[in-house]
């Protein structure tokens, strides 16, 4: 405390100390999640690095909810799979009726809901379908009913953008930081946001192989957010690196960072909670939409949060010019 | 201190006027909020046309527009997103199949006469069609009988090796399993595309009709539809029926390249044509068939074909759920952050929660005035923008404690703590900001409302947390009570001489 007095404490907690912990506790994240990502790709049921929900893949998904409260009957997917299969469908001129050999049925909620994936269908075909389903599972809930039909040309599009729109606020999050601070640390803030990304889809890689979870635009939205959060957490750090560069410039580089690191440790720990605490909120009461996306994006932030404290400045010493 | 006042007065004001904003102009609420079908067109280039251009787009915008106003539904609103799409959305409408069908075809309306010389392959075709009709029509004319009380007319069918001669003979391929009432209108598509081939090309289109309209046939138990054309529209079918009249040659009415009627012209009009610019469509329509003939013509033609690429639809009651789940996160989420800041920052906290309430009350009159539809991925945004927003409170009175400690005086310390805070809050929102732009930029419907509503959030938590939370904690800090350094920080972290 003497030596450096008012501006400069010694930090409780020296970070570097502890790199090669971190580290190797990054690095075998992130590996996992290479492994994940790479069983999805050359599983035959998936065959990409995540599994593509209907956003990207198109098709129709039609969710049914049975008007019959706690006294709903007992229900299997095969007593709906059935009838949808056979089920003849209204042509429309100059295209062919699809065939629905392929849909698929969940029963959700003790029978209570029902969620159905077809392949691309129209509005008519699909009211077709609803009422075949009636039969067997009726009455329905008509105000309950939710029909999501994405054109596979649309999947396709919405794929291509958000992988663009990803790329892109990379190379433009990389340029503004080279132009506040240098070069270094731009290429190490994206370093540590590759990170946090690749950890986010290596568990939602995961949970495709294991439990059939699938990545939808959301999900799309969600990796953006975390990356922007990467970026932001990792600048506090070096910001304040950049700030006390003149007054410690007679320090090891990994003393600097130590000093940074300690000085906004608490506001990297205390911003990463008000976060997440909304986000929790949003598990937990925000319903089925939103619940795999604020799952997505508390694991980013989470992540997010442990690199810009534990990555990105233990690595800085290594690429400093000094 | 004048200046402080000066800044609350503006706060003040603006919190007014975002309260008075709110109550004169509702919140949008979007499809997935309030239950209802939105419908994504994509309009597709073709002929000489290989990109679709702003015009071109707003062209077939307007006709939509018409053709969903002649449907009848209430406060549809269509827009065009991108370069070459449509979004209509149709709040409260559980079925979009009758708006997706009137919307999908082109509606392009051509009267054509009979090539000379086609007359006997003209004659075999029609009188397949007819057969056709007569066998796929005969259950709605037996209804109809039967409401008139009119005796039920003998049954028609068509002898199964008929049927397979007819399609072999038009080289028509038949699906294996499929009906027979599948290949009779397998048949009848064919036929009419084929009678279409006997036609001169189109001197008169659907831009010279006035208007459509629709009446019971006077014969018969089908609907017609009724055209009056514009003075050239006139003129042209007067020279077009003159030609053909007397003739066995016959008037062709053809549709998206489908023939739908064909008629003789008698002789009486070989001097003159028919003239008077009116005609009618016989087509054996049921009642909605011709209301939603009526409707394309009325509203003309496509200039470039649509494809209806995406349908979403949900029903009101999932609708209200989501609003209630969504509702009960956002203020929980608030609430625990602001039993957080209050624990960890004491007064400062209080001023920050404060200034975070004034925070969402802009922000949603934000929503308002602009008008931001708020659908389920703009509410996730607006959360994380809360997020931004405590962030900058928590680095700002992270830098006034650290100033605390080392000894500086509350007011220096205050003052400090912001102009340090400044560059990492204002690094932070720069990177969040470019994010949403290239959401926006690249992204479509859902993600380009979550980057609306995060990069609003974004804009005003840098106004809040430099203004509102500066202005407040400085006018606390011109009350002598209020300026204690353990209202900032807990006593045994200050250095002795400070206390």
């Amino acid at each position: 405390m003497s030596s450096t007095p008012s501006i400069a404490p010694a930090p409780r907690f020296r970070i570097s100390r502890h790199r090669i912990l971190a580290w190797w506790g990054s690095g075998l994240a992130c590996l996992l999640s290479l492994i994940g990502l790479l069983l999805c790709w050359f599983n035959p049921a998936i065959g990409a690095p995540l599994r593509p929900g209907l956003d990207f893949t198109g098709g129709t998904q039609i969710q049914l909810e049975r008007a019959c409260g706690v006294s709903c009957s007992a229900l299997s997917s095969a007593q709906i799979q059935q009838p949808v299969a056979r089920l003849q469908l209204p042509a429309e001129p100059g295209t062919p009726a699809p065939n629905l050999a392929s849909a698929a049925v969940q029963v959700l909620d003790q029978g209570r809901s029902l969620v159905l994936r077809l392949p691309a269908v129209n509005p008519e075909q699909a009211a077709a379908v609803v009422a075949a389903v009636r039969e067997v599972a009726g009455p329905l809930n008509a105000s309950g009913t939710s029909v999501d039909t994405i054109g596979p040309t649309l999947g396709d599009q919405l794929l291509k953008g958000s992988l663009l729109s990803l790329l892109v606020s990379f190379a433009a999050i990389a340029l503004y930081i080279t132009f506040r601070y240098d070069r270094i640390f731009a290429g190490l803030a994206l370093l540590c946001l590759a990170h946090d990304v690749l950890i986010t889809c290596g568990v939602f890689a995961w949970l495709g192989l294991l439990s059939g979870i699938e990545v939808d635009s959301l999900f799309a939205v969600s990796l953006i957010t975390v990356a922007g959060y990467s970026v932001t957490d990792t600048v506090v750090v070096f910001d304040r690196i950049r700030e006390q560069k003149t007054l410690l410039a007679g320090l090891p580089m990994s003393e600097q960072v130590d000093v940074a690191v300690d000085a906004t440790l608490t506001r990297s720990l205390y911003t990463s909670l008000t976060t997440l605490l909304p986000l929790v909120a949003l598990i937990f009461f925000g319903g089925s939409t939103l619940f795999w996306f604020a799952v997505a994006l508390t694991v980013g932030i989470a992540v997010g949060s442990w690199s810009s404290i534990g990555i990105a400045p233990t690595l800085l010493p290594l690429f400093s010019r000094r | 201190m004048a200046r402080q006042q000066g800044w609350f007065a503006l706060i003040l004001a603006l919190a007014i006027a975002a309260g008075a904003l709110l109550v004169s102009f509702p919140l949008q609420l979007g499809l997935d909020l309030r239950g209802g079908s939105q419908l994504t067109l994509q309009v597709l280039p073709a002929g000489s046309i290989r990109s679709v251009q702003k015009e071109q787009l707003e062209a077939v915008k307007d006709v939509l527009e018409r053709r969903i106003n002649g449907l009848g539904v209430a406060e549809s609103t269509l827009q065009t997103v991108g370069d070459d799409q449509l979004v209509l959305q149709l709040p409260g409408e559980q079925d979009p199949s009758r708006a997706a069908k009137v919307l999908g075809t082109t509606a392009l309306l051509e009267f054509r006469a009979q090539r000379p010389g086609t007359e006997q392959e003209m004659t075999g075709l029609l009188k397949l069609k007819r057969q056709a009709q007569a066998v796929l029509n005969q259950s709605q004319v037996k209804a109809a009988a039967i409401a008139n009380g009119q005796p039920v007319p003998p049954a028609v069918s068509i002898k199964a090796e008929e049927l397979a001669e007819a399609l072999t003979q038009l080289g028509i391929s038949v699906p294996p399993g499929s009906s027979e009432t599948e290949q009779l209108e397998l048949l009848l598509s064919t036929v009419n595309t084929k009678i279409v081939a006997l036609y001169d090309p189109a001197e008169l289109t659907g831009k010279d009709l006035t208007s459509a309209g629709r009446q019971q046939q006077q014969t018969g138990t089908g609907w017609e539809v009724t055209l009056a054309f514009n003075s050239e529209g006139g003129k042209k079918f007067a020279e077009l029926t003159k030609g053909i009249a007397g003739t066995s040659r016959l008037l062709g009415i053809v549709l998206d390249g489908r023939s739908i009627s064909e008629a003789t012209v008698g002789p009486e009009f070989k001097p003159a044509g028919i003239s008077g610019g009116a005609a009618s469509i016989t087509g054996n329509f049921t009642a909605d068939e011709a209301r939603d003939l009526e409707v394309q013509l009325r509203g003309g033609s496509l200039p470039l074909p649509v494809k209806l690429i995406e349908v979403r639809t949900v029903g009101p009651s999932l609708g209200a759920e989501n609003i209630r789940s969504s509702l009960i996160a956002a203020l929980s989420g608030l609430a625990l952050v602001a039993v957080f800041m209050v624990v960890v920052y004491r007064l400062p906290g209080v001023v920050s929660v404060l200034a975070l309430s004034l925070y969402s009350l802009f922000n949603l009159a934000v929503y308002a005035l602009i008008p931001v539809t708020l659908s389920l991925p703009g509410i996730a945004g607006f959360i994380l923008s809360i997020g931004m927003a405590v962030d900058a409170n928590v680095l700002i009175f992270e830098r006034v404690k650290e100033e605390l400690r080392s000894g500086n005086t509350l007011i220096r310390s205050i003052d400090t703590g912001f102009s340090l805070a400044f560059s990492s809050i204002l690094d932070g929102h720069v990177t969040g900001l470019i994010s949403c732009a290239a959401l926006f930029a690249l992204g479509t419907g859902l993600v380009k409302g979550f980057a609306v509503t995060l990069a609003i959030g974004l804009l005003l938590s840098l106004f809040t947390a430099l203004t509102c939370t500066r202005t407040l904690l400085r006018l606390l800090m011109s009350y002598p009570g209020l300026r204690r350094s353990t209202y900032f920080l807990p006593a045994a972290q200050l250095p002795a001489s400070a206390s």
